[in-house]
């Protein structure tokens, strides 16, 4: 009995903590309704930071052409670019991207002083931001170059960025090159010199104000960096409804399709050299074009179609969403034709019905295409 | 007497070692059970459970078969506290065995409250990014943003686990009762054919134009199950409409109702925090004129307003950033190496753990000392 005595008067701190400690542990993790109040969303409202993602719809951006410099190689250009290069000597590599953000997208001051935190520099001022920038001329207008040579933090490493910034209507082009010290330095001339050699084209075909945007009339499709590789527009029967519009740098063919009600698609044309991002990347990048998000392997493969074309075999995916910006129907219709050291992409995408209606004139033009061997 | 047994039982060193022993086989199933069942799965049918069940198929029956983790930690924690309590006596002699119980006593306590209290999270960040939230990883909430006002939104998050409880769900914060339809623990969704017989999942927003088709729950590491749900809003008697919602879309379904704009999205669980992480500079470093990693390390700036607080902070492997009780380690990475996925982990108990190593190590050394001071006196006096 006295033991028992013992226990209950010792024990009992440790239990009650115990017990309060489970009670709280439940508490905390099943608050089913949550309210609260947060600031807008900087990413929906195109404002500084996020940017806009290249290549969704709504990006009017124009199109870019360029020099590429001899010693660069052009590589896919990912999520946030138009266009990457990789510049690679010996043991020592840079990277060049090229950024297009909508608005100021955290201005100069604060883009220059994260740059020069990432090569190990202290910030700067508005005032020295003044003299640290080089003019450049960017697509004959003037730009700012900013040359930040230092050590990055982490690696310890000499490190050099060169940015271009070049501000014009309403959005931020970043041209950003980083990498080993001496190599960016032996190449900023020819950094100077793509910088001159851009070229802005307006987008073909304009929209209605109030119609969803269609990709590829804004901007590049981010897998298709490849121009036409040598190997040329293949022999096709175009839809006698399709008219044929400038392509643009990015794009080997573009077609607009007009339907009721002032609606619009466009049928993109594009080839990129390997894979181009590889069937799941490029249906999954197609997928956040119409407010969709990524899926599994699994998934998309089980969405896909194989079609026989005169080409080869074609992967047909059929994608409905709505267009982010006017949430309207949208619907992408997409065939990836994969041949020996390159890959083909055909992109319907416009007004849900209106895609709906062309689908069957959009898959002929694709069993129609002819290529040449010339890749 | 009874009560003596039972204090008897329970303070038995034999109970210490059938728990061990339990113990013992438990990790070893429940980390082999990890290959098939995956590891959220495992952790809680082994470990974060009374018993570990038999479940015949197709008989609906659950037999215990074996002590989960919980019963073998409570058994062993109760039996250290009893056996502390009737047979040590807080002496000098005894003062290193007093600790080495304590410590014990310490981490098992700490373990559970761990298990309890720890939070983990993510935080994906594209350069140049800030965010002020971070998201869970398993867990979903459908979100309802009132979106009119010009500087803020105001956010009612319904935790998953509601809408899976009887409907309709209505709070003070919302002007429109919510109804599930149907909740989808893991789905796809495709393309609703134009000239399909069956009725659309959803009369608004994507829900015309899509099919939700349910897939059978994974639990695999490198699967994750993609919820989907049909929601209907009340109001009044009248029903707003029919929306379907899901992870695979992305984007928030915009409406009007009562002059006023919302947005309903199922969405991972988001943890808002009072200070925000922006990422400076992601950098995934490799070994000269190889693709083999040497480094990835994330320099991000960390803000407060209501302190001022402004610093830059490098986190690397094995060297995460420690803050307002949130520990942000270097997880993953966007394939473009301009973006960085941080694992965040709220631990409140994480020093616990490193308490009980202390004690069970000054324990030993006390107890070990006073054993080798006594021998080395019995040699002096022979």
């Amino acid at each position: 009995m006295v033991s028992f005595c013992i226990i209950d008067s010792k024990s009992s701190p440790w239990l009650w903590g115990l017990l309060l400690a489970v009670l709280v542990g439940s508490g905390c993790q099943r608050e089913e309704v949550r309210v609260y109040r947060v600031a807008k969303d900087p990413a929906k409202s195109g404002s500084p930071g996020m940017g806009q993602a290249h290549g969704q719809p709504g990006s009017r951006l124009p199109r870019l052409e360029y020099q590429v410099p001899s010693g660069w190689e052009e590589v896919a250009a990912g999520e946030m670019r138009l266009a990457s290069f990789k510049v690679q000597e010996g043991s020592s590599a840079a990277d060049v991207g090229v950024f297009p953000l909508p608005g100021l997208a955290g201005g100069d001051l604060g883009n220059v002083n994260r740059w020069r935190s990432q090569v190990g520099l202290p910030a700067v001022t508005e005032g020295d931001l003044a003299k640290l920038a080089e003019e450049v001329s960017i697509a004959g207008s003037p730009g700012r170059l900013f040359d930040l040579a230092g050590e990055n933090p982490g690696s310890g490493e000499k490190t050099r960025i060169l940015a271009g910034i070049l501000h014009r209507e309403g959005v931020a082009w970043f041209f950003k090159m980083t990498g080993d010290d001496a190599l960016v330095a032996k190449n900023k001339p020819l950094f100077v010199e793509f910088l001159k050699s851009m070229r802005f084209t307006s987008p073909q075909g304009e929209l209605p104000p109030d119609h969803p945007p269609i990709d590829g009339m804004g901007a590049m499709p981010a897998a298709a960096s490849g121009k036409d590789g040598g190997a040329g527009k293949p022999a096709w029967a175009v839809p006698a409804t399709w008219k044929e519009v400038a392509a643009g740098a990015f794009l080997i063919s573009k077609f607009v399709v007009n339907g009721p009600n002032d609606v619009q698609a466009a049928v993109n044309v594009s080839m990129s050299p390997g894979d181009g991002g590889g069937l799941v990347g490029n249906i999954n990048r197609w997928r956040k074009q119409v407010g969709l998000s990524e899926m599994g392997e699994a998934e998309i493969r089980g969405q896909v179609a194989e079609l026989e074309t005169a080409g080869g075999k074609a992967m047909v995916v059929e994608i409905t969403g709505s267009d982010p910006q006017s949430g309207k129907p949208a619907k992408i219709l997409g065939a990836i034709v994969g041949q020996p050291g390159r890959t083909w992409f055909y992109k319907l995408m416009g007004d849900a019905e209106l895609v709906a209606r062309e689908k069957d004139a959009f898959i002929q033009f694709v069993k129609s295409a002819r290529y040449s061997n010339a890749s | 007497m009874l009560l003596d047994r039972i204090i008897q039982f329970f303070s038995s060193l034999k109970l210490t070692v059938v728990c061990l022993g339990l113990g013992l086989v438990l990790v070893f199933w429940g980390t082999m059970a990890q290959v098939e069942m995956g590891l959220y799965q495992a952790q809680n049918e082994f470990f974060r459970s009374l018993f570990i069940y038999w479940k015949p198929e197709g008989s609906g029956l659950k037999i215990p078969i074996f002590p989960g983790g919980y019963l073998v930690g409570t058994v062993l924690l109760i039996n250290l506290i009893a056996a502390h309590i009737q047979r040590f006596e807080l002496s000098r002699k005894k003062i290193g065995l007093f600790l080495v119980h304590s410590g014990l006593i310490l981490l098992l306590v700490g373990q559970l409250l761990t298990d309890l209290l720890s939070q983990e999270s993510m935080l994906h960040l594209r350069e140049g990014e800030t965010k002020n939230y971070t998201e869970a990883d398993t867990d979903v909430e459908l979100a309802i943003a009132d979106v009119t006002d010009r500087d803020s939104d105001k956010v009612v998050a319904i935790d998953y686990r509601r809408l899976l409880k009887p409907n309709p769900i209505q709070h003070e914060a919302l002007p429109f009762a919510v109804e599930v339809r149907k909740f989808y623990v893991n789905s796809v969704l495709a393309d609703r054919a134009k000239d399909a017989k069956e009725p659309p999942p959803a009369t608004m927003g994507f829900g015309p134009q899509l099919v939700v088709e349910e897939k059978p729950p994974v639990t695999a590491m490198d699967k994750r199950n993609v919820p989907s749900a049909v929601i209907e809003l009340r109001s009044g008697g009248n029903s707003l409409g029919t929306w379907l919602v899901s992870g695979y879309i992305n984007q928030p379904q915009r409406f009007t109702h009562e002059g006023r704009t919302y947005e309903l999205s199922l969405r991972r669980t988001r943890l808002y925090k009072p200070y925000s992480i922006q990422l400076l500079d992601f950098r995934h470093d490799v070994y000269p004129g190889t693709d083999i990693p040497k480094n990835f390390s994330s320099r991000v700036r960390v803000m407060r307003p209501d302190t001022g607080e402004d610093r830059e902070v490098l986190i690397y492997m094995n060297n995460p950033l420690r803050y307002a009780g949130e520990t942000y380690y270097q997880a993953s990475f966007d394939t473009d190496n301009e973006g960085t996925i941080l694992q965040v982990v709220r631990n409140p108990s994480w020093l616990a753990p490193y308490f009980a190593c202390i004690l069970v190590s000054a324990g030993l050394i006390i107890q070990f000392m006073m054993h080798m001071m006594g021998f080395v006196r019995k040699r002096r006096t022979a």
